[in-house]
């Protein structure tokens, strides 16, 4: 029997602001893949806030499923890429992979919007795994968002 | 323990990081969870990570962290300043 999960997280534009000023150093590095780096850009080679946003919402939403407490988010180790038909897509690697591995994870699908200066995503999947008897108290490990 | 009992300069500027982040608090003591008292969330661990290796001059390899170096001034004093 499976057991569906959902994940939420929301992201402010002027946390993206903040790691991509000038002075932020390589932050932003630290959050997105080379992949995601060059698709946060728009067509005139700005920083795409909004998109940036959603991305990092949809990485921490994907983390909690992964119930995992008291741990960094694998924020490189999920990626969250433009999927068939223009819908994002999840790519686990690493500390990602793993962390979904042993929550016991079938395919994770997200959603992502923006409005007023907040980017949201969903995150869904289902497992195999029972969670009522080891549910953390809160998803977010280092970790309250 | 109080903030007074941590004192070199490396820990000095995280907490000056935090405390920047949060103008509404102007001290910190060196037991307060900074993760559970929603100081640092998970967004902001990443930068907390960035300041200590610039403050401490070292590389912290991410994916191998252990949470509980960073969960107080004091463990982070502990573990990268002492």
């Amino acid at each position: 029997m499976t057991q569906p999960l959902i994940g939420v997280d929301v992201v402010p534009l002027s946390r993206v602001r903040e790691l991509t000023a000038p002075g932020a150093g390589p932050l932003l590095g630290r959050y997105l893949s080379a992949a995601e780096l060059i698709a946060s850009r728009t067509p005139d080679g700005a920083a795409d806030e909004a998109g940036i946003a959603g991305r990092l919402a949809a990485k921490e939403a994907v983390f909690k499923l992964f119930g995992a407490v008291r741990r960094p988010v694998p924020w490189r180790g999920i990626e969250v890429l433009r999927g068939p038909g223009g819908r994002p897509g999840v790519r686990l690697s690493g500390k990602g992979a793993e962390l979904a591995r042993h929550a016991g994870l079938g395919p994770i699908d997200v959603s992502i919007s923006h409005d007023a200066g907040f980017a949201i995503a969903v995150a869904a999947a289902s497992t195999s795994h029972d969670r009522t008897a080891s549910a953390p108290p809160n998803g977010a490990a280092s970790g309250r968002s | 323990m109080s903030s007074a009992g941590i004192g070199s300069a490396g820990i000095d500027k995280v907490r000056d990081w935090i405390l920047g982040r949060h103008p509404e608090r102007t001290e910190l003591a060196a037991d307060v969870d900074l993760i559970e008292s929603r100081l640092v969330d998970s967004l902001a661990f990443v930068e907390l990570v960035y300041t200590i290796e610039d403050a401490a001059g070292v590389e912290i390899d991410f994916d191998n962290i252990d949470i509980e170096d960073f969960q107080t001034l004091a463990t982070i004093e502990k573990a990268f300043f002492a």
